[in-house]
């Protein structure tokens, strides 16, 4: 599903960047992307790159009971991430060398990987 | 600026006539009843709470449904209106609709009605709900359950399960707390003891140690296979009613004391903190509404999909110390015969979960315990206050009902 916010967000996951949208008249920083403002109402937002590095607020890691078209992602992890510039997201966890999950604790530093996904508009974290 | 009466910290509605009173209730035992049909699930519980009410169903002006999640079909199939057409009320009724806020809807429904009957736009109010969550294909429901209620755009495409959601709040809540794994399954462990004095209950019949629940599989770090709420097919009904209408006919009913919510968030990859979410602004509203605390309930029933949403609404509504839910959970604190009987009816985690109406099971309990009416071993003595506690979607929201009884 496709958007006039989501055009901007995706395009940038695909070369490998995480953007963050920002307000034009108060300069907050806002995640998800919005159609209007939630601080100040204004509909002139704009986009700004994020520096990609964070702090872990919480993670899982889904092991049986994969949505449809998510079978072979098996096993997968999903985690809150809050961003050094205030904001936060949903992203998924690149496993360590042993392919587990077991280093990753909360409120560890995380940062954004460059590699794009290849199938999906998803931002991609791993240990910093 | 204008100033509600929640910001005003009264509740404008105690002592007066058309203040909303529960009369009558109704529910069919949970679990997998395949041939148990839909409709005429709504229909015997619609029928059962009203005659529990002492009232005739032509009595009933307002019908309020609560949404089943099953079938995205049977609730966009405007069977609010089905009902009172199977009831007879059609040409009668002044009105029937459906609200929906997920795991929250009976408290936000039992608010629309108890505003209804206060404004005299409602007399009596049936409010029904069924579902048949635990006979729909697995399948369905897996990809279900990693679409509604969450954002399409950017959360989605994760991969991202409602179970994934439940780990993400255990996670936060045990890094949080400090809470073991085995503290965490004594939850699931609690909730089967009220599941065992339950007939309704899914789990009616069956044991739980927590030797069990970390035995079971991993199915989403942290959680394990029984620590996943079932789903399972359900019903309830209850009517409401002005206090002045109350009183003619009833010896005893219970009123809304005070109430309280904070919708929190929408994307659960937006809540700023996990191990809190909305219920500690939430409890406040409704305890400054009501002119008690947590300190004089007898007992909570509270959303537990998950043993830590249960916990974090414990703590937030200052039933218990932060962070310590879980481990008086594993001290027997909250199991029958505890300090504070907890989701006596044996919550999601063990009477089933029937969809939104998990939360509408604890309710009727919550009524049932303040009238007196539970099965004796498991009703609670001089039962006279009750925190209620329902959370939607993502843990969305945080919804507080406090309840009293009251005696003629």
């Amino acid at each position: 599903m496709t958007t006039s916010l989501t055009d901007e967000y995706y395009a940038a996951l695909s070369r490998g960047e995480l953007v963050i949208q920002q307000c034009g008249e108060c300069r907050n920083p806002i995640m998800y992307p919005k159609y209007v403002c939630p601080f100040c109402g204004s509909t002139e937002l704009g986009w700004t790159s994020s520096t990609g590095t964070g702090t872990l607020h919480s993670f899982a890691v889904q092991r049986v009971g994969a949505p449809t078209g998510f079978e072979d992602d098996l096993p997968y992890a999903v985690g809150v991430v809050k961003l050094d510039e205030g904001v936060q997201l949903l992203a998924r966890l690149r496993p360590n060398a042993d392919g587990n999950w077991d280093d990753y604790h909360c409120d560890m530093r995380v940062q954004f990987d460059t590699a794009p996904d290849e199938g999906r508009h998803i931002a991609w974290f791993q240990a910093e | 600026m204008t100033l509600s009466s929640t910001d005003l910290g009264f509740n404008p509605m105690a002592g007066n006539p058309l203040e909303a009173a529960f009369v009558g209730i109704a529910e069919i035992p949970s679990g997998r009843y395949p041939n148990r049909p839909f409709i005429g699930s709504l229909v015997e519980v619609a029928v059962a709470a009203v005659r529990d009410a002492g009232m005739q169903i032509s009595d009933i002006d307002t019908v309020l449904l609560i949404p089943c999640l099953h079938s995205p079909d049977d609730q966009a199939d405007l069977i609010f209106s089905r009902v009172v057409e199977e009831l007879g009320l059609h040409g009668r009724a002044k009105a029937s609709a459906m609200l929906h806020s997920g795991g929250s809807t009976s408290d936000n429904i039992t608010r629309t009605a108890a505003g209804l009957i206060a404004s005299g736009q409602a007399k009596n109010v049936l409010v029904v709900q069924a579902d048949k969550w635990g006979s729909a294909p697995v399948a369905d429901m897996v990809d279900m359950l990693s679409g509604y209620g969450i954002p399409r755009e950017w959360e989605r495409p994760t991969g991202l399960t409602f179970n994934a959601v439940g780990a993400l709040i255990t996670q936060r809540y045990m890094a949080a707390s400090g809470s073991t794994p085995e503290e965490m399954a004594a939850v699931c462990v609690a909730l089967r003891q009220w599941a065992r004095l339950n007939p309704n209950a899914m789990y009616k019949d069956k044991d739980l140690t927590v030797e069990q629940v970390l035995g079971s599989k991993m199915v989403c770090d942290p959680i394990h296979a029984m620590e996943c709420p079932m789903l399972a097919d359900g019903a309830t009904a209850y009517v409401m009613t002005s206090t002045e209408n109350a009183r003619k006919t009833h010896d005893r009913w219970v009123r809304i004391a005070g109430s309280g919510g904070c919708v929190s968030h929408y994307s659960i990859g937006q809540e700023n903190d996990l191990a809190t979410l909305g219920w500690k602004r939430a409890g406040e509203r409704a305890y400054e509404q009501a002119g008690w605390g947590p300190e004089d309930a007898d007992i909570a029933e509270v959303y537990d999909s998950y043993a830590a949403v249960l916990t974090i609404g414990l703590e937030g509504l200052g039933l218990c110390k932060l962070h310590e839910g879980a481990r008086l959970f594993a001290a027997g604190e909250f199991s029958p015969g505890g300090r504070l009987p907890v989701n006596t009816n044996g919550g999601l985690l063990s009477a089933g979960h029937t969809g939104v109406g998990g939360g509408t099971a604890l309710v009727v309990e919550g009524i049932r315990q303040l009238l007196g009416r539970a099965e004796d071993a498991r009703q609670v003595s001089d039962c006279r206050r009750a925190v209620l506690g329902g959370s939607g979607g993502t843990y969305m929201d945080s919804q507080v009902l406090l309840l009293e009884r009251v005696d003629k």
